[in-house]
């Protein structure tokens, strides 16, 4: 465990390090899993769906902000849609824009778990969704989770039927509009679907943030169930063919990720937990106090052992130089070392810069307070008086 | 700071600009429009979708019933989302607000260091 923990520090200065490059290099993979899904579920338009297109696109959204993305990938769809059929691109719009004024207007920067949800939903682990954003997330995340499920079957539901969706004469574009509309939204799967994500990350969320021991774990494990049980009941009342292995499957993953998350941003010793009780004039306080669990990494310091320094800082110049100069002629790997020598007094000389550095800022200092105090007067004083003794 | 002025602080200079209520009121007003756009769209689709259902034995007074429904949902939704968005609104001025007088102190604060330095 607490090497695991050590890790973990570690990784966080790696990330507090080199976020800038990180955080471009995940924006270019969820590029690459948001515009390749696309791409290969709903390719009907064959430019769009080119790999260089995937690429391309995933490189210039990873130098922009998510909503881009977001904005990206529906402009994809409903090129996709355009190709196969214009009802299909309009009743699409239509719902994307819906999304978009009752919910995105407000918080664009969360429109990026519109994103995740799809592909969560793609790798038949939907339920890693609730969990992960019901620990990490507010309640508010439920519009994002939910319009990502939405998403998700629409595409799903074109792909299933590309073929009867195909544009024909202007008859068979009204039925298939509304055809289309009607299947986008009285397709019960969705609903169900729908509801498990939404009740399971309010679950997940309404425990973790209890203080109950274990909180992270509880709520984790509840979310998954809940998820799994309303998949079974809309199963069972529904007549939905949702897969229960598939459904399983995805419940213990979700439960791994919350273990995993609680790992990474929860990590607390619940054996050492204090519960403390005061008052003051007005309440009474009922405080628990779980301490976190903390562990420096051990910062690898290199030392560099040198005999002609050693010599040097002895003051034996002439035989300090005669004996490195001996045992540089033993080895290879000896010989390397004098060369590394004389980066020391370099060193010291850096430290000596950054000590009369320190220095000067601790004369301005003083300099400045004896000004402000009226010292400078009492020391000329003290001068005179001195002078005249 | 330097984080603050690379991040919120052009959204907040731009929202702080405002009166609150002025801030308030505007977003309001145009949450209001958003949202009667989006209810037309929600009640077309809906409509398109169950149009033979809907179509199926229509008489005057199902229609009147059908319109007044419609109706009464668009109000309840338009007052919720109003309340909502006044709400929110106001709480951003506010966060905005209190952000850009941080900002603001901490600016003058770093002023008088470099005056002191200077002398």
């Amino acid at each position: 465990m607490s090497t695991l923990l050590v890790w973990k520090e570690q990784l966080q200065k790696i990330y507090a390090r080199f976020s800038t490059y990180i955080i471009k290099v995940l924006q270019f993979i969820l590029g690459l899993c948001v515009f390749g899904l696309i791409n290969s579920n709903i390719g009907f338009m064959k430019a769009a769906s080119s790999i260089l297109c995937t690429i391309g696109l995933s490189a210039v959204c990873a130098f922009l902000p998510l909503v881009v993305m977001v904005i990206a990938a529906t402009v994809l769809i409903m090129l996709h849609f355009y190709a196969l059929s214009m009802p299909i691109m309009l009743v699409s719009l239509v719902i994307f824009l819906i999304m978009y004024i009752f919910y995105f207007r407000f918080t664009p920067k969360r429109a990026w778990i519109v994103l995740l949800t799809p592909i969560a939903f793609s790798l038949k682990v939907p339920f890693i969704i609730p969990v992960a954003f019901g620990l990490l997330g507010g309640p508010i995340c439920v519009f994002p989770a939910a319009f990502g499920t939405i998403v998700y079957y629409i595409l799903h539901y074109v792909k299933m039927s590309s073929s009867a969706l195909k544009g024909g004469d202007a008859k068979g574009l009204v039925d298939s509009l509304m055809a289309f509309a009607k299947q986008s939204l009285t397709n019960k799967e969705m609903w169900v679907m729908v509801l498990a994500v939404v009740v399971s990350l309010l679950i997940v969320y309404a425990v973790r943030t209890r203080s109950v021991d274990h909180a992270w774990k509880i709520g984790s494990a509840a979310g998954a169930i809940i998820a799994i049980v309303i998949g079974a009941v809309g199963n069972v009342a529904l007549d939905v063919h949702l897969s229960y292995g598939s459904m399983v499957l995805s419940g213990v993953l979700a439960f791994v990720v919350g273990l995993v998350l609680e790992f990474l941003f929860f990590s607390v010793d619940y054996s050492s937990t204090e519960r403390m009780q005061f008052e003051d004039d007005e309440y009474y306080y009922y405080v628990k106090a779980v301490p976190k669990i903390v562990v420096s990494a051990p910062e690898v310091s290199v030392k560099h052992i040198n005999a002609r320094q050693e010599q040097f800082e002895g003051g034996e110049g002439g035989k300090g130089t005669m004996a490195a100069n001996t045992a540089n002629k033993k080895g290879t790997v000896k010989s390397r070392r004098p060369k590394a020598g004389p980066v020391v007094p370099k060193a010291r000389n850096k430290a000596g810069r950054v000590d009369a550095g320190m220095a000067a800022d601790d004369i301005l200092l003083t300099r400045s307070l004896t000004k402000e105090l009226g010292l400078d007067n009492l020391e000329d004083n003290l001068t005179e008086d001195s002078r005249r003794f | 700071m330097a984080g603050y002025e690379k991040s919120l602080a052009p959204e907040d200079l731009k929202i702080s600009s405002y009166y609150k209520k002025d801030y308030t009121s505007l977003n309001t007003l145009i949450t209001a429009i958003w949202i009667t756009i989006g209810y037309v769209l929600a009640a077309g689709l809906i409509v398109i979708s169950n149009i033979d259902a809907l179509l199926k034995d229509l008489t005057i007074t199902k229609f009147i019933i059908a319109v007044s429904i419609a109706v009464g949902a668009y109000l309840i939704l338009l007052i919720v989302y109003c309340v909502c968005a006044s709400g929110f609104y106001r709480s951003k001025h506010n966060q905005a607000k209190q952000r850009v007088k941080k900002y603001y102190r901490e600016l003058s604060h770093l002023g008088k260091m470099y005056m002191k330095e200077k002398k």
